[in-house]
């Protein structure tokens, strides 16, 4: 192995970022009436846009967030948005109360400025 | 009243970057201090299959028990004292409490039992305490520390007994509990294992081929850039995106390299420091080994509901509760750690 460079050896660096996380991630659950019902991702999007331009009106509905990834089966999707935008989406979620003329609900399963803590989600553990 | 929307509660990254050839690096300490960790997930790149001397450290994590209804002054038992709590190495935590709702209970590896209770069941106790961090002005969330090896915690006398008369008859304090220990394993537990309906689990692995990975250039990457990326990969989420996409813009940082394949193992259960220590360990001699990858990340998740996450720290929810560590380690024994904690929780070490 080659020997290491001694000024590489001591160089160390600490740094604390606070609040410095530019976007916010979401886990959000669909509960829909009608069980069978089935939503594309583009139609949940589009969904939620709505949902947006009801309670912020057109500003609201301009507010960039992705859809990170969508599971059908069971209407759970990951969402992307900018931090300041977060309370404005999560807010719209709260209220949106009605698809296609059947109640509907989303459930926001876990919230976290980190993608990495979605996927290490301790209760989810299941030992039985 | 748009400013007050455009706030979040705090989050706090810790990035540092060091060397394991330096002496006072500080990797282990601040391993050794998350006691109570759920998930590790491993990605190497450039690899189809792990060598097998880590596959079987992998599966080699050690076992842990369930114990069900467990009262909790059984802590205090002179036998389990005796047994695992003074040699040090016990990891007792409550299974199934949420932290924002009910009380948890936590014994760590160094004789502290900590217990994070609402105010009724507090008064009840009537043990000292004192008010959450995070909640001190409504009151409403009591921690209770105790040092099971202090001598005025000794069995019969008065801290002892007084504790323990306030969790038998007052408080009735019952929980799943998840138990540990290392490096004792059952035998230091038996003294609890006989009494109450317990199973014992093993860390779950699992492993996952990718391909085709485009990845950033780490050591220039952002941390917050970089974070996000491994959640793509952990999470499965797609980054072939444009920015014109209608439902998701995100992409691989620039810039970037492809991987033409990578093996992501991620191992679930209690898991405890020693292992991940050892875990460490294996991951630097197989980065020493040429024509491997030139680097590997380790990702470490602590309890979302654990009363404490790095070493004594008080840790609560709020929304996420996460307590997180990323580490990069690369070829040349340079390494990059980034430490994450939500809004409950102090700042790791």
């Amino acid at each position: 192995m080659k020997p290491v460079d001694k000024k590489e050896e001591s160089s160390y660096q600490r740094v604390v970022l606070k609040n410095a996380s530019p976007y916010h991630y979401l886990k959000v659950h669909l509960v829909l009436e009608n069980e069978t019902t089935r939503l594309s991702a583009v139609e949940l999007k589009q969904f939620i846009i709505t949902g947006l331009k009801n309670l912020h009106g057109e500003v609201g509905a301009a507010l960039n967030f992705d859809v990170l990834k969508y599971d059908d089966d069971t209407l759970t999707a990951l969402l992307r948005v900018y931090s300041k935008g977060l309370v404005k989406l999560w807010s719209s979620l709260t209220l949106l109360g009605s698809y296609q003329n059947q109640a509907c609900a989303f459930r926001v399963l876990q919230v976290s400025p980190f993608l990495l803590a979605l996927s290490g989600n301790s209760r989810e553990l299941q030992l039985d | 009243m748009s400013a007050e929307l455009d706030r979040t509660p705090r989050n706090l990254l810790l990035c540092e970057q060091s060397s394991l050839l330096d002496e006072k690096n500080r990797l282990s300490a601040q391993v050794q201090q998350l006691h109570f960790s759920y998930k590790v997930s491993v990605l190497l790149p450039e690899c189809s299959s792990a060598p097998s001397h880590l596959d079987s450290l992998l599966s080699s994590f050690s076992s842990f028990y369930l114990i069900r209804n467990l009262p909790i002054y059984e802590l205090l038992d002179k036998d389990f004292l005796q047994k695992a709590v003074y040699p040090g190495g016990v990891y007792g935590l409550s299974y199934r409490t949420r932290i924002d709702e009910d009380n948890c209970v936590a014994l760590m590896p160094n004789g502290h039992l900590c217990l994070s209770l609402d105010k009724d069941s507090f008064e009840l106790l009537g043990f000292e305490g004192k008010p959450c961090r995070f909640n001190h002005r409504s009151r409403s969330r009591f921690v209770v520390s105790i040092d099971l090896t202090d001598s005025s915690m000794a069995p019969g006398g008065r801290g002892y007994l007084r504790l323990l008369a306030g969790l038998r008859s007052r408080l009735h304090l019952h929980t799943d509990f998840l138990l540990s220990h290392h490096p004792g394993g059952r035998a230091c537990l038996q003294p609890l294992l006989l009494r109450y309906d317990w199973s014992e689990h093993t860390p779950e692995v699992s492993r996952c081929h990718l391909t085709n990975l485009s990845c950033p250039v780490l050591q220039s990457c952002d941390p917050h850039s970089l974070l996000e990326w491994l959640g793509t990969v952990d999470a499965d989420v797609s980054r072939e995106n444009s920015s014109s996409s209608f439902l998701s813009s995100l992409v691989c940082p620039d810039p970037n390299t492809t991987l033409s394949s990578a093996l992501r193992v991620s191992v679930c259960g209690l898991l405890l420091p020693p292992d991940i220590h050892r875990l460490i360990q294996e991951l630097r001699h197989y980065l020493e080994r040429p024509l491997l990858g030139s680097w590997v990340s380790l990702t470490v998740h602590g309890f979302v509901d654990s009363p404490v996450s790095w070493g004594d720290s008080e840790h609560g929810v709020l929304r996420g509760g996460e307590n997180f560590y990323t580490l990069l380690m690369f070829h040349d024994h340079s390494y990059q750690l980034h430490l994450a904690t939500g809004a409950h929780d102090t700042c790791p070490p």
